[in-house]
């Protein structure tokens, strides 16, 4: 039997480092194993894909997952990003391990014909390395659950681990994590079928060319990739002070703010990454912050 | 600068949009910015032509950020594209297939990775050639997309992936930044300059000189890079103007090549308070400070402006080395 499992995390998170791990554990398992992640930029705070095949058989699959058989979500805001879909092609009868403080419920992306497990990894990670990388416990989570044993998963995490060139203190906490979530997650037999075509995508103007693909015509369409929850800080205006000077309109790198017929300036916050330079820039000061999810 | 200007302060910057929101640039990169702004300042009719480096992500199938035309072209050869642009709108012009309105201005943009080395070449062909088209080279030191790896632009002292610093190389990188600007000076481009996305007036009157200008028009911006260079987003703009205080960036153009500056600090701000608001350059400051890599690299900047002042009869006064 194969196991497909795709992970999504956001830059920085540590998506492909946990598909290595996993990788290598499956790999030290005595199965054959495929890891790799999709080849990308690397922003900060943009969503992430990698992946890990493993099998008792030879694995002729090749590329990208679309039907995965386990999804592993880092960060729950994933669950809403269009541009991240994490449930998209997830085999019925599969499961998602997401990391997250909220119950599954929220969490399924609306789908019931699929197992979720939460665990608050983040959390966990703060509490052990100080900061929220999360390949070690996601990794170990997967794992676990897929019935891979201790000892080949903890040798994987090391080889990894070291290679990317962890000094051995960060290792032992990174140990102590992997180990503590394993020891919390029990293994679950999957019995998972594949989705019929997805009837369910975003029509786009396109004119369809004679050759490759089609050419989409609305030009600046990226306003609805909604940047917005890239945010961790938010910027608010207080308007009794701004004066409308439009230095942050001049600096704000993601045409995030404009001004109305009055000359007042607003934010447009489906895009605002959060950068905070508008802040930073304000010469009297007009701009405060708010953290996301805070009200 | 003397000649009329429609631009006399940030409030003058253009209000449409031609980048529209949601592209996939880190927050706070001055990449984009620099695109954001050098396109207000030309107006919509622009036809970009890009080679490989951040910005090509920013246009990822089906979702765009531009609301003009764009063509990708391989690393090495975005001034090649942009001839066959500019040469496919004279042809049709002069058969009287496109209105004189309808031309469109055609601009190489790239990072530091094309212009400084791997596209050097096409452009010294563009120029020679004297193509009609402008270059912006959105600098941010090394090729910040796969991962900040050195490159020609990578200035001395600074760490990147492919110059850590290790005990053979306490500094990093011991190569020192290509004067790309004089590089393209000595090929008799009409028109080079430097811009800071954080100095708007000078970067839009600039563009806005270019334009009356024909021939190449190349411009080289600082364009400050929070992933690559570690440092928190909100400082993008503050660690610009920090480098054109101290003198590491100077702000100039080259006209017919003759070169002025356009705005000299009356006294330059230690190259240290530059240096320290970043991470590349942080094992500089820890765990102990290295003082005589900061003081070479203070030398090299007083020393450059200490010829343009023998050159401009401009004065900055040096700050301590
Ligand atoms: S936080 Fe950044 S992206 Fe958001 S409005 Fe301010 S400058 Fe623009
Ligand atoms: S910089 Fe401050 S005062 Fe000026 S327009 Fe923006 S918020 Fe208002
Ligand atoms: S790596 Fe640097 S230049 Fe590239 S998108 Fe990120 S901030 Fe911009």
């Amino acid at each position: 039997m194969i196991l497909r499992v795709r992970f999504h995390g956001r830059g920085g998170q540590g998506a492909k480092t946990a598909s290595r791990i996993l990788g290598n554990a499956a790999f030290n398992d005595g199965y054959n194993a495929q890891d790799f992640p999709i080849y990308g930029a690397e922003r900060r705070g943009a969503p992430v894909t990698a992946f890990t095949r493993f099998s008792e058989s030879e694995i002729t699959e090749r590329g990208f997952i679309f039907s995965p058989d386990v999804v592993a979500v880092m960060d729950d805001s994933l669950t809403a990003d269009p541009t991240a879909s994490p449930f998209a092609g997830l085999r019925k009868g599969g499961l998602a391990i997401v990391n997250t403080a909220k119950p599954a419920a929220e969490v399924n992306g609306g789908r019931t014909d699929i197992a979720v497990l939460t665990l608050d990894l983040t959390r966990r990670a703060l509490d052990t390395l100080g900061k929220a990388v999360l390949s070690s416990g996601i990794a170990a989570a997967v794992a676990r659950a897929s019935g891979i044993t201790s000892e080949a998963f903890m040798r994987g995490l090391v080889e990894e681990l070291k290679e990317v060139g962890l000094s051995d203190d960060a290792i032992s906490k990174n140990v102590a994590l992997a180990t503590a979530i394993y020891d919390v997650v029990s293994p679950i037999k999957l019995h998972t079928e594949e989705l019929p075509a997805r009837a369910d995508l975003v029509p786009l103007a396109v004119v369809v060319s004679g050759e490759g693909t089609e050419d989409v015509v609305n030009t600046g369409n990226s306003a609805s990739r909604h940047t917005g929850n890239w945010r961790i800080t938010k910027p608010v205006i207080d308007y009794l002070k701004c004066t409308d000077c439009m230095i942050c309109y001049a600096y704000c790198p993601e045409s995030a703010m404009s001004a109305g017929p009055d000359g007042r300036i607003a934010i447009d916050y489906d895009n605002c990454k959060g950068c905070m330079i508008c802040q930073t820039e304000c010469p009297l000061r007009a701009i405060g912050s708010q953290m996301e999810g805070l009200q | 600068m003397s000649t009329a200007t429609k631009f006399k302060t940030l409030k003058d910057i253009p209000k449409e949009e031609y980048i529209a929101p949601g592209n996939t640039m880190c927050a706070g990169c001055g990449g984009i910015l620099a695109v954001r702004i050098f396109h207000k300042a030309l107006g919509p009719n622009v036809a970009w032509v890009n080679a490989a480096g951040c910005m090509t992500i920013s246009v990822s199938y089906p979702l765009s950020p531009l609301k003009s035309n764009w063509l990708y072209t391989a690393f090495a050869s975005a001034p090649a594209g942009a001839q066959g642009i500019r040469d496919a709108l004279d042809v049709l012009m002069a058969k009287g297939k496109l209105q004189k309105s309808e031309d469109l201005k055609v601009v190489v943009v790239t990072g530091d990775g094309a212009a400084y080395d791997i596209g050097f070449q096409s452009t010294a062909g563009a120029i020679q050639r004297d193509l009609d088209f402008y270059y912006l080279c959105y600098d941010n030191e090394a090729y910040g997309n796969t991962g900040f790896q050195m490159s020609s632009s990578t200035p001395y002292a600074s760490s990147s992936k492919t110059t850590p610093v290790t005990a053979a190389y306490p500094y990093g990188n011991t190569g020192r930044k290509k004067d790309l600007f004089e590089a393209w000076r000595a090929m008799k481009a009409p028109y080079v300059a430097t811009l800071s996305n954080s100095h708007g007036v000078d970067f839009l009157r600039k563009v806005e000189k270019g334009e009356g200008i024909r021939g190449p028009k190349l411009y080289i911006d600082f364009a400050a890079c929070p992933t690559g260079w570690g440092f928190d987003p909100k400082y993008s703009i503050e660690v610009e103007k920090l480098a054109v205080q101290t003198g590491v960036w100077p702000l100039k153009e080259s006209v017919d090549g003759v070169v002025r500056h356009t705005y000299v600090p009356r006294a330059l701000t230690p190259v240290r308070e530059y240096l320290r608001t970043q991470e590349r350059y942080g094992h500089l400051f820890k765990p102990v400070e290295k003082p005589e890599a900061i003081a070479t690299i203070q030398r090299s900047v007083n020393d450059y402006w200490a010829k343009v002042a023998a050159e401009e009869s401009t004065q900055a006064t040096p700050a301590p080395a």
